[in-house]
């Protein structure tokens, strides 16, 4: 029936001359509902021949409004994680360590507070695994125009991390990370906003993977990311296009590109569809050597063989199917597929020898306001 | 500094608020926009003979008449709402108030025939329209605006105050209201909605609610209705019965624009049992009366 073509009224309002809604302006205030939602994620992952990491992770987020320009929002996590860390070669096959069963605890808690003209928000996160356990702390400032078309974003965060593995590989190594973030956010008209943010993080100590063989990387890093988004809504289809293009300049050199395209399709009785792609396309970090394991390996001198820091390319197609029951519940589910290929660089030169490595994440989610 | 200027116009009280430094520049802009409203009653009143409403009845069952950008998007509007009520809003149902006279005392009820005179007269579908003109087939046939001009104004008038450089305004025509972002303190906008039966014990409003950038309509049998028999009738007709609705008291909406927010109330009215999933799939926010005068809706009566 016609009477469900979600939203046609007000895109037919805003299609009548000299009649505009104020733009943005539900996005800068406190959330005037308390919002509590569970998620479950399963990931898993696998290369051919290889064995599997599976993560079960139980999530709860909720946040809630403390006065009408005071909300405090806060997570827990706990993740168990079963089986061996990924395989990365063909010559590693077989030689992995024994299954692992480890957990994970997670919390994080934000204050937020909402004057006039601007938001600041304070929060400390918290994660505890047996043998990582991290402690950081985040301060940030929104600011806007009058007319609330524009808004500016700057952060400032944190973190000390603690590695100590029983293996002896990490004996109380420490590491420290500084993230500094500037953006803009500005609504270009009644259905286009456009963002860019830029990120510099900037660390000290430990980065080695204490699990892999020889892995022995740089005591610093920084990292400069510059990320640029823009949504177009079409109210004639009741869609919304996200695309987004990532340059991430990194001191390890796994310099990368990375370009999403999001479709948002609203569909009657409050069900939507989210079908998004994603490519990625990374050098590798300098001090990468490929299989064989150990080759190029000298003494003293930073050495990896980890996958991640290969070059390569990457495709991640996924779909969300969410619903607003609209009585305050809400739902969804969320699956993505990860793909990892040498051969998938832009340009080529992809590292020789590695397998393709995938991995695929199901999210539940149910939430509900009140 | 606050400047309140109320008006009369469609026959209805209305008011201006606007907070700001400067009181005549306040006062440039209410004036601005109080023209603005009347010049959409004139041009769409169907009292008056030299409006747009007017000239297409008058031109019913002859030839196409042109008509402006204007008139053809709000006759755009009304076709979505009458497809989207499945019939329910029809801005060619005027005419029933041929048969309902709500001024009549004492009151009386049409009979059935006198509804059935006037069928032929009733139905968007068989209004022809093409990119510039328009044509009602049969001679009577009257198109009526009163479901959406008024909110459209307050949108036309909102848009102009902003235009002038207004921040914080409320543009309140007849309780159907536009608020232009919130009180200059910073504080929303805070309305009440009038109990749809007021009288000694009732409360002054049974509900609160808060807005700022958003805007409120209420539709219900507040005003124009008869009574007869202790039963009251509104004026809230079904165009497919010719009937009025009796399911809610009254409808106050929520949405991003006033004409959204009134046409979502009047439509929610008409669809009966249909209002809270028609209001759901339109993302409008309500608060609904009954008949037995229970509250129901996604806002929280005691302010948002």
């Amino acid at each position: 029936m016609a009477a469900t073509e979600r939203g046609a009224l007000l895109a037919a309002a805003l299609a009548l001359p000299g009649v505009t809604a104020a733009p943005g302006a539900a996005a800068q205030g406190a959330p005037d509902a308390a919002f509590v939602q569970f998620k479950y994620l399963d990931y898993r992952d696998w290369q051919p021949g290889g064995r599997r990491m599976r993560v079960d992770n139980p999530g709860f987020y909720a946040v809630k409004p403390l006065s009408d320009t005071l909300a405090i929002e806060g997570s827990i996590v706990y993740d168990g994680m079963s089986g061996a860390s990924p395989l990365y070669f063909n010559a590693l096959s077989g030689a992995s360590g024994e299954g692992v069963r480890d957990y994970r605890t997670a919390g994080d808690v934000k204050l937020t507070k909402w004057f006039d003209r601007f938001a600041i928000g304070a929060g400390a996160a918290y994660s505890h695994e047996r043998d990582y356990i991290s402690r950081a702390g985040t301060l940030e400032l929104r600011t806007w125009t009058e007319d609330r078309n524009r808004t500016y974003a700057f952060a400032f965060s944190g973190a000390a991390d603690r590695i100590h593995t029983e293996s002896g590989a990490a004996e109380r190594e420490r590491k420290y990370v500084l993230d500094f973030l500037a953006g803009v956010t500005q609504a270009v008209n009644e259905t286009l906003i456009v963002q860019s943010n830029l990120t510099y993080s900037r660390g000290h100590g430990y980065f080695d993977d204490p699990y892999k063989l020889f892995d022995r990387r740089p005591d610093r890093r920084r990292v400069l990311a510059w990320l640029t988004r823009a949504n177009q809504h079409f109210p004639e289809r009741n869609g919304t296009l996200k695309v987004a293009y990532r340059y991430l300049d990194d001191s390890f050199g796994a310099d990368s590109h990375m370009v999403e395209a999001v479709w948002h399709q609203a569909l009657p009785g409050g069900w939507s569809v989210t079908p998004s792609l994603r490519y990625l396309t990374q050098k590798a970090a300098w001090f990468f050597r490929g299989p064989p394991i150990g080759s190029g390996l000298r003494p003293g001198e930073p050495y990896t063989a980890d996958a991640r820091l290969s070059a390569f390319g990457a495709f991640t197609p996924g779909i969300v199917v969410a619903r607003d029951f609209g009585d305050g519940w809400v739902a969804d589910v969320k699956v993505e597929f990860y793909r990892q290929k040498a051969s998938w660089r832009a340009g080529g030169g992809g590292t020789e020898g590695l397998l393709p490595f995938s991995a695929r994440w199901i999210q539940v989610g149910v939430g509900r306001s009140f | 500094m606050r400047v309140r200027v109320p008006f009369r116009a469609m026959a209805a009280e209305h008011e201006i608020v606007v907070d700001h430094d400067d009181a005549r520049a306040a006062r440039t802009a209410i004036d601005a926009a109080i023209a603005e409203v009347h010049r959409i009653e004139a041009k769409f009143s169907r009292y008056r003979d030299d409006s747009v409403t007017s000239a297409i009845a008058r031109a019913a069952g002859g030839a196409p008449l042109a008509v402006d950008e204007e008139t053809h998007a709000l006759l755009d509007y009304a076709a979505t709402c009458h497809a989207l009520s499945d019939g329910a809003f029809d801005i060619t149902s005027g005419v029933l108030r041929r048969a309902w006279d709500f001024r009549r005392r004492p009151p009386r009820l049409p009979s059935a025939a006198e509804i059935d005179a006037l069928r032929p007269l009733i139905g968007w579908q068989r209004v022809a329209r093409d990119g510039r003109t328009v044509r009602l087939p049969v001679p009577g046939m009257e198109l009526d605006f009163g479901g959406i001009g008024k909110e459209y104004a307050a949108d036309r008038a909102a848009g102009l105050l902003v235009a002038h450089g207004v921040r914080h305004a409320l543009v309140n025509l007849g309780g159907d209201l536009r608020a232009i972002g919130s009180q200059a303190d910073g504080r929303p906008w805070r309305i009440g909605i009038r109990p749809p039966r007021p009288g000694p014990g009732a409360p002054a409003a049974v509900a609160l609610v808060d807005i700022a950038d958003a805007a409120l309509a209420t539709s219900g049998d507040y005003e124009r209705f008869l009574e007869v028999d202790g039963v009251r009738y509104s004026h809230l007709l079904d165009a497919r019965t010719g009937w009025p609705v009796r399911h809610w008291r009254s409808m106050s909406v929520v949405a991003p624009v006033a004409v959204a927010a009134g046409s979502c109330a009047t439509i929610a009215m008409l669809l009966c049992g249909g209002a809270p999933a028609f209001l759901r799939a339109q993302g409008a926010a309500w608060l609904g009366i009954d008949a037995a005068g229970a509250v129901h809706g996604t806002l929280d009566p005691g302010a948002r």
